[in-house]
């Protein structure tokens, strides 16, 4: 006899049968009965008229029987409430039942039958339950706590199960602390604020006693909870590491994740001196390596995972490149993955194996994962310089098979490559060219159409190579659109005498016959400037481009953090954090790393600031000289090449200068200098430039802009008022570019930046009756010293003039002092001096000092005073994305400091605006829970880049700006100018 | 946490359902059946969401074995607790299959009540499992060790099948108690290669995973004690002894291992719970104390006719007396392929044109120890370019080698203790499988 008979009764009468068989006196027919009732449930039947006479069956001394009924209550009982009462009287009998199997079963019953008033009659038996002399009774009436928390909170607090359920923690059983452990730490999670997991050393020290000994379900609890603990110091947290290390051998590999998740999370307290330290990173390896032996599914799980470490931790990893290795018979979702890791991993050491591995990659059948491979060998190429070679060979070779998107990929990579290495590879070019009629993706034929721009003077056909792109200009993305305009600029500047046809044609299509505004927009600011000065063009279309980040996809450093303490979960697979894809989810906690205690610093508030503030003086850190010399040649190239260059960028600033000035004089119409190309503006028919255009920036996505990236310098030049713009620009041009100039960040407005009021720096009775009080200030882009002299003296003073003295970041005047008619006594007089950055540099103490020599007829006096280091932040500080991202991680954490602004009421956009116009831009944003965290960057005159991270919580008026510079000694001042500019 | 439980058929009816936190309506399991037949193969199937529901699934038995949770869970335990799900339901109803699921969904029911309690994983273990569970499996005929029709070691058709009855895939693990029959316990040592071989035939990588699986139907066994090489060693540095070593990089244990014995005489302790589980797994890289089994010497060109021909000498180098069975070589060959025509050295192999997967198979069903197979293919491929030769490989080779380890590991004995009363039979079992063994041309 089989139980398949079940599911085959369909007769119309059957529920009638039913009731009789369950009113039957044998109880095996009894059985058979409930049997088919539950076989009826599973397929969605409705059964529940059948209630009474199920119920009936329950007070029965045959186990099976009552489980099979307990199961059909479970299912029904909700729907039938008053019904359900009838079950009460039993379930409170079977609690007494000398059987503990029977206990059990009757609380675990009740516990999910989830209607209120069966809830009365279960704190009883639950409360005798929790005590109960047998550990599976236990464990089974603390898991029931749970779900009469779910049902009715105010109930347990009331009933004090809570308390019951920390005393289990401490129970002799390890699967009743397990379940205790999971119970809580549910119940804990929808009270966010409440302590019920108040984790202490001595119930850390049950947990893990307990850990040893229960199963593997249990061990998974507990090493999640023991996750969520924060030891004291590094002591506890390597005893806590030593205890958990076993579990990496385990042989479910969820025990293992959550292993890995505790030491990665304890591993950032302890120094990384520290042998043990060593041991753990080893232990670490080959676990997570055996993780990739499971079936494809639970490899990418795990892959994601490693993802994450291999970002957090590199070294973990960096000998095992050969498990990453794609196999033929890899799923493509796995292929992906391993492929994103190898090129994490790939370094000097390893670049010839992962090459060769590639390179077979590249030949598969797979087109996502053929492309993949290609890009990848892009990235290694420019990850790894000795490579560089090696790659842009091998892409040769792949190029040599012509499949037509190996093709496209390969172009797109070498690209970047000769971004990255200028003047190393252009050999190749002509080979490229070969392919030019098969590309017919856009981004390879923008990559294409950029390598015959930027190259174009190597080119002798390049003026034809991009004629053919023209010809269908408006069917082509603009992507590639965008790219071409750009192209046949260059290719202009750089042979101007044959290709004046083509940049008409190329600026008319783009300013008349398009419709994207992005594409308008550019096209007129080229159209502007080659009509205006052709030199100011060439200084901005051809400039140096700032380099690209090796490190590509990176996750945000905080992101980074939080997504560490949730390994093993979905967060961790889908690399977002558990607050971006839970709605209402009751009380998603952040969790964070915690500090590393090398670094001593205690996040209390008051400590913090003062200490930053006060333990800065440079006499402290040894390695000051060092810094300085860097700091003070002025061409701080960090160690690695992540980072934007300082040289190009400033020289870029000088370029945006001279535009301003002698940009603006020939458009101011001197008639008698022809312009330079007898273009005529005429726009005036041209349409409105729309004022919804997107911000400039968004021009280039990626390095494509890199061409314009002078573009907010170029604002700085055209943002001087309208009104001095000669007649024939009409209205609604300037007024449009004036938007467009306004949607640049702001960049170069005259206001907006913060300067301190003047205060006297040199007092009349030392200078012969001479009074100087001043302040620095930024305007447009400018550095001035604004001064006002005062003369208190009996005589009339003239021939004043003035030096700087060598200082930090080369200060000098622009210009002589310009007092021009003598001053009388007791008559003031303001000035303002224009300063530039390219004087002779020495450090002074402190960092912003200037020491300032004032002659005049009487005689020269001497003073210092020091400016705010906010003038010296640059209009282009903004840096990308993707660069801020690369840099910072780039940045070792020990040169993080942290400062926190008291009493600060603004909100963050309004702190965001207000910042920015001192030049320190916001580059991100993001909301966690409230807490806005916003990614700023800035850049000193002399190229140093400070890059901050400002939390912000809505109501509290502290934030806390963490920093990371590489010259470590500008922090404390950097600092002050956020928190002068910030309570201004 | 999990929330619910379900099982279906591979044509989505409702096999099991289980709500373990309520709130759920009943329709999820449609929407999980939608979305799953909606999947494409390039997709990563491990988690898919409704709202904010999500579904953790695995396959085995040809049915879904499905899982919801909320988001904060890890789908790394969800699936090792179905996987674990899957073999107990399997070890307490004899096989996986629809027909054996029906028939004892009481049983399952009684077995996710035990296993699961409002979410929490309790037990997976088949020893703690047999106090509580009352309901007696029911099997579709009765076993007999003689009924070995549908039967294959590992899942796969050997030609092996004197080597040993593994009729015990069909069996109940409960039913040895009250047939009071037949105490049996086998042990396998399955290991998986991964190999790959440079165009240039030099070994570019190597890997072997195995594990040490026990299927045990002893009503009353206190102890087994498995003895390995004793020259077994695990990780780079150590050496144990002279000679060949068996060494593996990394290994780990059953829960239920001890390993006293482990250090000095490499032997694994355990009391083995009913059914099925994997004792030990272990894994190595790179350095294969044997002779990769197979070498390919491929040949490749274009013919005056514009054919493309290809050559393959294939070469089996196991011991004389041992031989690889199902050998099967994947030829991915250049799109636009017509046809073939082939020349092959021995009558016992065959090889087709699969246009769709632009391969060609090549299948040797037995391949002797220390012999040499050649083949060649010629094939018509109209616009055959320099570039399309590119085309052609790597070489897969799928294949399995019984009574072979490629790492070498051996079991030197196995004892049971208490001495067992009445007939009791021991099988130790090795096979070692590909997993990927690619041949670069």
């Amino acid at each position: 006899m089989t139980d398949s008979k079940y599911f085959t009764t369909t007769k119309k009468g059957e529920i009638f049968e039913l009731k009789a068989e369950l009113n039957s006196d044998k109880k095996e027919k009894k059985k058979e009965a409930v049997k088919k009732v539950i076989a009826s449930m599973t397929v969605g039947k409705d059964v529940s008229a059948l209630f009474p006479d199920v119920v009936n069956c329950m007070q029965t001394d045959n186990l099976e029987l009552k489980k099979l009924v307990y199961l059909y209550l479970m299912n029904y009982a909700k729907s039938q409430p008053d019904m359900a009462i009838m079950a009460v009287n039993t379930f409170v009998k079977d609690c007494e039942d000398p059987n503990p199997l029977i206990r059990a079963l009757a609380v675990r019953t009740m516990g999910c039958i989830r209607v209120d008033k069966i809830t009365e009659y279960l704190c009883e038996p639950l409360r005798k339950c929790l005590k109960d002399e047998d550990p599976y009774v236990r464990k089974t009436a603390a898991v029931c706590v749970a779900k009469l928390h779910d049902i009715n909170a105010q109930l347990v607090e009331d009933q004090g199960f809570l308390d019951t359920l920390k005393d289990l923690i401490s129970d002799s059983n390890p699967m009743v602390v397990a379940n205790a452990v999971a119970a809580l730490s549910e119940i804990a999670e929808s009270h966010p604020n409440s302590n019920l997991m108040d984790l202490n050393p001595q119930t850390i020290n049950k947990l893990l006693t307990a850990l040893n000994e229960c199963t593997e379900w249990g061990q998974i609890f507990i090493l999640d909870c023991l996750a969520n603990y924060t030891p004291r110091d590094d002591r506890e947290s390597q005893s806590i590491c030593e205890r958990v290390t076993p579990r990496l051998s385990h042989a479910n590999s969820a025990v293992v994740l959550s292993a890995v998740k505790v030491l990665m999370k304890f591993m950032e307290m302890l120094p990384k001196d520290l042998d043990y330290y060593g041991t753990l990173l080893k232990k670490l390896a080959p676990p997570l390596v055996t993780l990739l032996s499971a079936e494809p599914e639970l490899q990418y799980v795990a892959l994601r995972n490693i993802n994450l470490i291999v970002q957090r931790r590199p070294e973990i990893l960096k000998h095992e490149m050969k498990v990453f290795f794609v196999k033929y018979n890899d799923p493509i979702y796995v292929k992906l993955e391993k492929l994103d890791i190898m090129i994490r991993l790939a370094s000097q050491a390893n670049i010839a194996q992962v090459l060769a591995e590639l390179k077979e990659y590249a030949t598969e059948v797979d087109v996502d994962f053929v492309r993949k491979a290609v890009r990848a060998i892009g990235r290694c190429a420019i990850k790894v310089e000795q490579s560089a070679e090696r790659c842009v060979s091998t892409l040769l070779d792949l190029i040599q098979t012509k499949v037509n998107y190996v093709v496209q990929e390969a172009i797109v990579v070498i690209k970047d490559i000769f971004r990255k290495y200028p003047n190393k590879y252009e050999s190749v070019i002509a080979t490229l060219c070969e392919n030019l009629d098969s590309l017919d993706e856009p981004e390879a034929r923008a990559a294409m159409i950029w390598i015959v721009g930027e190259y174009a003077e190597r080119i002798d056909n390049a003026d034809e190579l991009l004629e053919s792109f023209l010809e269908g200009f408006h069917d082509e993305s603009t992507q590639v659109q965008l790219q071409l305009l750009t192209a046949i600029v260059k290719l202009f500047l750089k042979k101007p005498t044959e290709t004046q046809e083509l940049v008409q044609q190329v600026l008319s299509l783009a300013t008349q016959d398009s419709d994207n505004p992005d594409l308008r927009d550019r096209g007129y600011i080229y159209w502007r400037l080659l009509s205006t000065d052709p030199v100011a063009a060439k200084e901005v279309v051809l400039a140096e481009k700032p380099l690209i980040s090796e490190e590509t996809d990176l996750i945000e450093p905080t992101l980074l953090e939080e997504l560490i303490c949730h390994i093993g979960t979905l967060a961790s697979v889908y690399h977002k954090p558990p607050s971006a894809f839970v709605e209402g989810s009751r009380g998603v906690q952040h969790k964070r790393l915690p500090g590393s205690t090398e670094s001593g610093e205690s996040e209390s508030p008051d400590t913090a600031s003062a200490a930053a503030v006060s333990d800065a003086p440079p006499a402290v850190i040894p390695s000051q000289g060092d810094l300085l010399g860097d700091l003070l040649n002025l061409d701080l190239t960090p160690p690695t090449t992540t980072g934007p260059p300082p040289p190009a960028s400033s020289g870029m600033q000088m370029g945006a200068m001279d535009l301003l000035g002698g940009g603006l004089d020939s458009l101011m119409g001197d008639e008698s200098e022809p312009p330079p190309i007898p273009l005529r503006m005429d726009t005036p028919q041209s349409p409105q430039l729309p004022h919804q255009s997107p911000s400039p920036p968004d021009y280039s996505p990626t390095e494509l802009g890199g061409d314009l990236g002078g573009s907010p310098a170029i604002g700085a030049g055209f943002g001087a008022p309208p009104a001095a713009m000669p007649a024939s620009f009409s209205a609604p041009v300037s007024g449009g570019l004036d938007d467009l100039f306004d949607l640049g960040g702001g960049v170069g407005m005259p206001m907006g930046a913060y300067s301190a009021p003047k205060t006297v720096w040199l007092p009349a009775l030392k200078a012969k009756g001479l009074e100087i009080s001043g302040t620095f200030a930024r305007r447009s882009g400018v550095i001035q010293m604004e001064m006002t002299l005062t003369n208190k003296a009996m005589s009339v003073m003239t021939d004043f003039a003035i030096q700087f003295n060598r200082n930090s970041f080369g200060l000098a005047p622009a210009g002589p002092l310009q007092v021009l008619t003598p001053l009388s006594p007791n008559q003031s007089i303001e000035v303002t001096l224009p300063l530039n950055t390219v004087g002779p540099v020495m450090k002074m103490e402190p960092l912003n000092n200037l020491q300032v020599a004032v002659k005049n007829n009487i005689d020269v006096f001497y003073f210092s005073c020091q400016y705010p280091i906010s003038m010296l932040f640059v209009e282009d500080g903004k840096m990308e994305r993707q660069v801020f991202l690369a840099t910072w991680k780039d940045i070792p954490n020990d040169s993080e400091a942290q400062f926190q602004i008291k009493d600060c009421h603004l909100s963050s956009d309004a702190a965001s605006n207000k910042l920015q116009g001192s030049n320190i831009f916001t580059i991100a944003k993001r909301t966690v829970d409230g807490q806005d965290m916003l990614y700023q960057s800035m850049k000193l005159t002399n190229g140093i880049w400070v890059l901050t991270e400002m939390r912000v919580q809505a109501g509290n008026p502290v934030y806390t700006v963490s920093l990371k510079c590489r010259a470590a000694e500008v922090s404390q001042w950097v600092f002050q100018s956020y928190e002068a500019v910030l309570k201004n | 946490m999990i929330s619910q439980v379900f099982i279906l058929s591979s044509k989505g009816d409702h096999l099991i359902y289980k709500d373990f936190r309520g709130g759920a309506g009943n329709d999820i399991v449609s929407i999980f059946y939608e979305k799953v037949t909606a999947l494409t193969g390039d997709q990563p199937p491990v988690v898919m969401n409704h709202k904010d529901i999500y579904f953790v699934h695995i396959r085995q038995g040809g049915l879904y074995w499905v899982a919801t949770t909320t988001a904060g869970s890890s789908p790394f335990t969800i699936t090792e607790f179905l996987n674990r799900l899957a073999a107990l339901v399997k070890d307490y109803c004899g096989s996986l299959s629809e027909k054996s699921v029906q028939m004892n969904f009481a049983l399952i029911y009684e077995l996710l009540d035990e296993i699961v309690d409002y979410g929490y994983i309790q037990t997976t273990s088949s020893d703690v499992l047999k106090n509580f569970i009352q309901t007696e499996a029911v099997t579709s005929r009765p076993f007999s060790l003689f009924d070995l029709s549908n039967v294959g070691l590992f899942g796969a058709e050997t030609q092996q099948s004197k080597v040993a009855p593994s009729s015990a895939a069909t069996r109940p693990i409960q039913s040895s108690r009250e047939q009071g029959g037949k105490s049996e316990i086998f042990v396998d040592v399955i290991e998986r290669m991964t190999v790959v071989i440079g165009s240039n035939g030099l070994l570019m990588k190597a890997d072997v995973e195995g594990e040490i699986r026990v299927k045990c139907y002893m009503s009353s066994c206190s102890e087994m004690r498995i003895g390995l090489n004793e020259e077994f060693s695990i990780g780079k540095s150590q050496l144990r002894g002279y000679g060949a070593a068996v060494r593996v990089d990394e290994c780990s244990f059953h829960q239920a291992v001890r390993l006293d014995e482990f250090d000095s005489h490499r032997i694994l302790r355990l009391c083995p719970s009913q059914g099925e589980q994997t004792v030990m797994q272990y894994q190595l890289s790179d350095d294969l104390p044997s002779a990769l089994p197979f070498r390919l010497f491929p040949t490749i060109e274009r013919d005056n006719g514009g054919r493309l021909l290809m050559y393959m000498k294939l070469r089996c180098d196991l011991p004389p007396k041992s031989a690889a069975i199902n050998v099967c070589a994947t030829i991915p060959v250049p799109k636009g392929s017509v046809s073939l025509s082939q020349e092959l050295s021995s009558p016992d192999q065959s090889a087709e044109l699969k246009p769709q997967s632009r391969a060609v198979v090549w299948q040797i069903a037995r391949f002797a120890g220390g012999t040499q197979l050649s083949a060649l293919f010629k094939l018509e491929v109209p616009s055959l370019s320099s570039a399309s030769m590119l085309e052609v490989g790597p070489v897969g080779l799928s294949f399995e080698l019984p009574k072979i380890t490629a790492t070498g590991l051996q079991i030197r004995f196995l004892r049971l203790s208490p001495i067992q009363p009445g007939p009791s039979q021991r099988w130790v079992r090795y096979v070692t499988h590909s997993d990927s063994y690619t041949i670069r041309i």
